[in-house]
């Protein structure tokens, strides 16, 4: 038997739990995901963005000499799970790495400008299928455009105007393009700001991951067909038991992930890359199993079932698309 | 959360690298099955006279007595070294020794331990029976109290390296009426007593590792019987409050290395059309994704050891490792069979001829033994989710 406890600790701490606990009432109360169903839902209003702000959201990781918290990667994931299991705004992920890229830059006003709130941020990226053109995410209201590149972040401004609104398959997320010509570059910084947006983007893929897995046992508590509740047929039990793993594992190196961030690892890019895949499975698929095992009402408008499908696949393919996140992992060297 | 090693476990790799860059064989384990026995004994005896034997036992009863981060350090660096497995040695060091710590008596502790740690003892299981498998407590075979003997009667299934064992942790129903859990005793049986018959198994991959063992009024002094008759049960389950999510940690890490060799194989192999598989897009995903997934055993095996050193016991999360272990280890088994071609088919109806192949017909083995996948699936229903119950 062991003769002393293990100095490796890969379960969340006191101080990390309360990040998630907090996050979670405050999500609880304030964005709850019955919001969703609203047709403003893409909206967060100036009021509830300088709320965020205040709890110091935009700026947890961010060292306090540049304005941050001064918390680390760990604290990142431990919020942004929350923010994913209640279908959070992405602008609260792209607000974080835009104060990041402003901070970076030197650009104090901006930085300033981000950190309380003041500005919400549109994420863009460019696709090749759209030829010559920007695809805009979260535009509506937004102010600035962050673009995320493996070795440089920049932030632009925008007009409005000049964007062609597209409907999204996601109604909580404003979609259009808009030409790359129409941009302004305000502030450009390093590689970390993409790392950081796909270690987040997993940690929001895990929260919407687990949050649909706790649907579907609810329901399959109370559900009954031929006189047993369908939690007590093996049929919807061992899907279940299926997306408990998918959780348990997308949750595991999640962590592992976060720390080889903070501690600076040099397989940090690839232990984010894994994460990310395992988070974009387990969303995804537990999001379509969520909906198989609760039957017809799931595919009915008024049920969160759809919320999280949608959501989940659009998740899956921004801060790091597969196909990119796949290939550099094959010939990644991981450390010991 | 953290992930970095303390400075003096990072001595002890430096010390286990150096220790088993010196003394492991460089010849490997033979086909022929004595030879191969012997191989396992005479592996398990050098790492006894180097101080290797028992990583995960007490330091008290001769272990190593290492921490669950510290074995899994070793089995990181015995597969970087290319090491033996354990192989016939594994019942004994991480089953029955582990149970005789926990519930033995001072003299079955003092008779088996020391054989068990040097390689002497070579011990094998007796649990399953032809109608019990998953479902354990159904077991039939019968052992019935005449003076100071346990006679028992019946019939045991799935027994690997019964035929070379000297001793058989074996689980016998002493109560005749008893039902389930109750009235089972855990006995350490002689393997060479008479009315002991041992009929081999063949296996779909041609080797001989399991056998059918038959009792036909097999005389175990009572002496041997571990726990009290009728106690079997929590004896059986107390190897569990010894078990620190390090069960299946040889597998776990061996992946990592798995996933690296097919990888490697994919770029020098060449595909029906003419181009090597890794530039095939398929095969270069799936491969990339179940590096992903290996990745994430290492995490999940991590925090496994993490809910264990906290909650001071396993968890049902072990389930959850297991499943996902042994779907990863079957997955990475069919990636490696379809990039090899015809290569697949070439196997000589034992390990050595092919070892890709045998691996592929293996991972049934781990997806079935110690618990199926289905199993697993309803333990994470019930004690992880806290579904209704099914049965």
């Amino acid at each position: 038997m062991p003769e002393r406890m293990a100095d490796v600790d890969l379960l969340p701490g006191a101080e990390e739990e309360e990040i998630a606990r907090a996050a979670a009432d405050y999500l609880a109360g304030e964005l709850p995901v019955t919001r969703c169903h609203r047709p403003d839902a893409e909206l967060l209003s100036a009021e509830k963005r300088a709320e965020i702000a205040g709890l110091g959201w935009f700026g947890l990781s961010l060292p306090e000499a540049q304005g941050g918290v001064g918390l680390s990667a760990v604290d990142d994931i431990m919020l942004f799970i929350e923010a994913g299991r209640f279908l959070a705004p992405l602008g609260l992920l792209t607000s974080a790495l835009a104060a990041r890229v402003a901070a970076e830059a030197g650009d104090e006003d901006l930085r300033s400008v981000t950190l309380s709130g003041g500005a919400q941020v549109a994420l863009g990226l460019a696709a090749p299928q759209d030829e010559g053109l920007l695809r805009l995410f979260d535009w509506k209201g937004a102010s600035l455009v962050l673009l995320l590149g493996a070795d440089r972040a920049s932030l632009h401004g925008f007009d409005a105007a000049a964007v062609t609104p597209v409907d999204c398959l996601d109604k909580t997320i404003s979609m259009g393009t808009i030409g790359a010509d129409a941009l302004t570059l305000r502030a450009e910084g390093g590689g970390l700001a993409a790392l950081t947006g796909t270690l987040n983007a997993a940690a929001m893929l895990v929260g919407m991951a687990e949050a649909v897995l706790a649907m579907i046992v609810d329901y399959a508590k109370i559900r009954e067909t031929f006189g047993r509740p369908i939690g007590a047929y093996q049929a919807v039990r061992h899907p279940c038991a299926d997306m408990a793993v998918r959780c348990e594992a997308a949750r595991a190196q999640l962590y592992a992930a976060a720390v080889s961030l903070r501690d600076g690892k040099a397989d940090a890019a690839a232990q984010i890359a894994a994460a990310k895949l395992l988070a974009n499975q387990a969303a995804v698929r537990n999001a379509d199993w969520n909906i198989q095992l609760h039957g017809g009402i799931a595919v009915t408008a008024e049920h969160d079932a759809h919320l999280y499908m949608k959501r989940a696949n659009l998740l899956a393919r921004l801060f790091g698309a597969e196909r990119t996140l796949l290939h550099g992992l094959l010939d990644a060297k991981l450390a010991a | 959360m953290d992930l970095d090693f303390t400075p003096e476990d990072d001595a002890l790799r430096a010390e286990m690298r150096a220790w088993l860059e010196a003394n492991v064989p460089s010849e490997p384990r033979p086909a022929e099955v004595v030879a191969a026995g012997q191989y396992d004994r005479d592996w398990q005896r050098r790492l006894h006279d180097g101080g290797w034997a028992g990583i995960n036992w007490p330091k008290d009863y001769g272990g190593r007595g290492l921490s669950a981060v510290q074995q899994m350090i070793w089995f990181e660096e015995a597969a970087r070294a290319n090491a033996p497995a354990m192989n016939s040695m594994l019942i004994a060091l991480m089953h029955g020794g582990p149970t005789l710590i926990a519930r033995g008596s001072e003299a079955q502790k003092a008779f088996h331990l020391p054989r068990i740690l040097s390689g002497e003892a070579v011990w094998c299981q007796g649990f399953s029976e032809p109608g019990a498998g998953s479902d354990l407590a159904a077991i039939k075979t019968r052992g019935r109290v005449e003076g100071d003997e346990l006679v028992v009667d019946g019939q045991k299934m799935w027994t690997s390296f019964g035929h070379w064992a000297d001793y058989q942790e074996l689980l016998v129903r002493t109560a005749p009426d008893s039902k389930r859990q109750q009235g089972l005793t855990w006995v350490i049986c002689d393997m060479k007593l008479p009315g002991i018959d041992i009929k081999p198994v063949l296996s779909m991959s041609g080797e001989h590792h399991v056998n059918m063992v038959f009792y036909d009024n097999v005389r175990i002094p009572l002496a041997n019987v571990v726990g009290g008759v009728g106690e079997g049960w929590s004896v059986a389950m107390s190897t569990l409050a010894f078990e620190r999510g390090t069960a299946f940690l040889a597998d776990q890490v061996e992946l990592a290395h798995k996933i690296e060799r097919t990888i490697a194989l994919a770029r020098k192999t060449r595909l029906e059309n003419g181009r090597l598989a890794i530039e095939d897009d398929g095969i270069a995903q799936r491969l990339a994704r179940l590096k992903a997934d290996t990745m994430a055993i290492r995490a999940m095996t991590i925090l496994g050891f993490s809910r264990i050193e906290r909650a001071n016991q396993p968890g049902p999360e072990g389930s959850m490792l297991k499943l996902f272990v042994t779907t990863t280890y079957k997955a990475l088994s069919e990636l490696a069979a379809e990039i090899s071609g015809w290569g697949f088919f070439e196997y000589g109806d034992n390990r050595h001829s092919n070892r890709m192949t045998y691996d592929f017909m293996w991972s049934w083995v781990l997806t079935i033994a110690a618990g199926s996948s289905e199993i697993q699936r309803e333990i994470i229903a019930d004690r992880v989710l806290g579904l209704p119950r099914a049965r």
